[in-house]
């Protein structure tokens, strides 16, 4: 892998993210999302601010990646990059790297609004580095969802069901509506509740327990094998199958 | 610079092979034209020769040695214009070539490539804003943006208009002429006609026929002349074998005699000839 050559690869996804709009898309709803909290009282603001850094740390990444790899399939110009010394390893890279930093950017802005408004008490380190993680895990599985996606309107109903079933489990522990030891333990497996694990390890307020590095673990362990024995594997086939050569 | 032996592909989903033992050779410097109805493996073939498909059998040598012994290295010695404009829309055209010039070691002087094909002066616009000619012409200046040794052009004068299509061929000789090599398909057979030094056609997964046009109009032409002349207010015609044409006294006498209309060679032309070969009529065709 050639380190200039991601680099050039990451300015370009991240000029693409800009001129595409996915950026102020992305800025945007964070704003409208920062701005409904700001009206909330403190104890709904309380669960919702790591919610809206959980959403926007996985099912906003995951459609933000796909939007992208839609863009790219319409104009055919991942065929164009296919045929450049660029290895596939390093395209991927590039995309799940401009995709978390961009996301990190939308999720920082409301973050550190928040800490001024309300002043909220954050772990730094562990609440960025708990996104830089999520954000890469969760785009690196919505391009490997892209790849199995026929239409842009297909994918965002697949979207729409995935986060549903993700999601709402999550929610309803969060907001107490199911509780108790087993549903705190088996909901660990689900992704999204191990990225919630996370995101509230990144929150003063919240004692680190085990399952904050089972989550911790559990994701990083992912990200590594999904990207190795799928994400890559797959991006050949998916990519000529694009491909209008 | 390429030789391919015995090549077969079968995609997985199909049964039966789409590449049944393809033989051909592509020499240094010259212009390789690939021919054929669609479905019979045109674009199978260039996308093994490019290194995007590689579950292949048999052989491909590419400078004597096996492509497949090439890293993604091969890619600085290639240049591909595709057939359909392959631009981020929203960018505008310097800002795409920009991207893939960082991508490679060697770089082509843009600006002069780009005056060439009229689209200096477009640059700063965005490609969603050109036509689908600037599209086209931009295709080749991405092909070339790396100054490569073998060109891989995909119908390249494809909705051009007749002075850019000119511009275009002139570019795609000028590129032979300083020694690179190029394989081109099209179904436009008087582009065909006017830039190849050889072409192969191919007829499911196999290659009928691989010649020069010329030796190709004459082995699928009649060897004889066609003479049009005016008689008794009347427009007549005669054909002559062209074996000792200079014996033949009737042929003699009627252009010596006769006020001549048009004189024809029985040579045949390449979309006759892609017909003939294929079984399908060019309209049908792309």
């Amino acid at each position: 892998m050639k380190v200039s050559r991601l680099k050039q690869l990451i300015l370009g996804e991240l000029l693409r993210l800009h001129k595409y709009n996915v950026i102020f898309i992305s800025v945007f709803i964070a704003l409208v999302w920062g701005i409904i909290l700001y009206f909330v009282n403190s104890n709904i603001f309380d669960v919702l601010l790591p919610l809206l850094i959980l959403v926007d740390s996985t099912m906003m990444s995951f459609m933000y990646i796909g939007s992208v790899m839609f863009f790219e399939k319409k104009e055919s110009t991942l065929s164009s990059i296919l045929v450049t010394p660029v290895k596939n390893e390093e395209i991927v890279l590039s995309k799940i790297f401009a995709n978390t930093l961009h996301n990190l950017l939308s999720t920082s802005l409301v973050i550190i609004a928040f800490v001024f408004i309300k002043q909220v008490e954050l772990r730094y380190i562990l609440i960025f580095f708990s996104i830089i993680v999520i954000t890469s895990l969760f785009t690196g599985l919505g391009l490997l969802f892209s790849y199995y996606q026929k239409d842009f309107t297909t994918m965002l109903m697949n979207i729409m069901i995935l986060a549903f079933l993700l999601l709402i489990p999550s929610a309803l522990f969060a907001f107490g509506i199911i509780s108790g030891k087993f549903w705190e333990y088996i909901l660990l497996i689900n992704p999204i509740q191990a990225a919630q694990e996370l995101i509230n390890g990144g929150f003063k307020e919240y004692e680190i327990t085990w399952k904050y590095y089972f989550s911790l673990a559990y994701l990083l362990v992912g990200l590594i094998t999904t990207y190795k024995y799928l994400i890559i594997p797959k991006f050949q086939k998916y990519a000529v199958s694009i491909s209008g050569v | 610079m390429f030789k391919v032996e015995n090549l077969e592909f079968k995609y997985t989903k199909n049964q039966s092979n789409v590449l049944n033992g393809l033989n051909f050779e592509i020499k240094e410097g010259e212009i390789f034209g690939f021919l054929g109805p669609s479905g019979a493996g045109k674009s199978t073939t260039q996308k093994i020769i490019i290194k995007i498909l590689e579950d292949y059998k048999g052989k491909i040598l590419y400078k004597d040695k096996d492509l497949k012994s090439y890293g993604n290295e091969f890619y600085e010695d290639i240049g591909v214009s595709f057939e359909m404009p392959v631009h981020f829309s929203k960018m505008t055209a310097m800002e795409n070539i920009n991207f893939f010039l960082k991508l490679y070691k060697n770089n082509e002087d843009i600006e002069l490539l780009m005056k060439r094909l009229g689209l200096w002066e477009d640059r700063n616009k965005l490609v969603g804003e050109f036509s689908k000619g600037m599209k086209i012409r931009l295709n080749l200046v991405r092909a070339l943006l790396n100054k490569p040794k073998m060109l891989f052009l995909d119908e390249p004068t494809n909705g051009l208009d007749p002075a850019n299509a000119m511009i275009m061929k002139d570019i795609i000789r000028e590129f032979k002429n300083n020694g690179g090599t190029v394989f081109i398909t099209s179904h436009i057979m008087s582009d065909i006609d006017q830039l190849c030094d050889r072409v192969a056609f191919i007829v499911n997964g196999e290659i009928k026929e691989i010649d020069s046009p010329r030796n190709l109009k004459i082995r699928y032409g009649k060897r004889t002349v066609k003479v049009e002349y005016k008689e008794d207010n009347q427009i007549k015609s005669k054909e002559y074998p062209l074996t000792e044409i200079s014996e033949n006294r009737d042929f003699i006498d009627i252009i010596k005699s006769k006020d001549i209309e048009t004189i024809h060679s029985g040579e045949t032309t390449l979309e006759d000839i892609f017909i003939k070969v294929t079984g399908v009529n060019l309209d049908n065709e792309s």
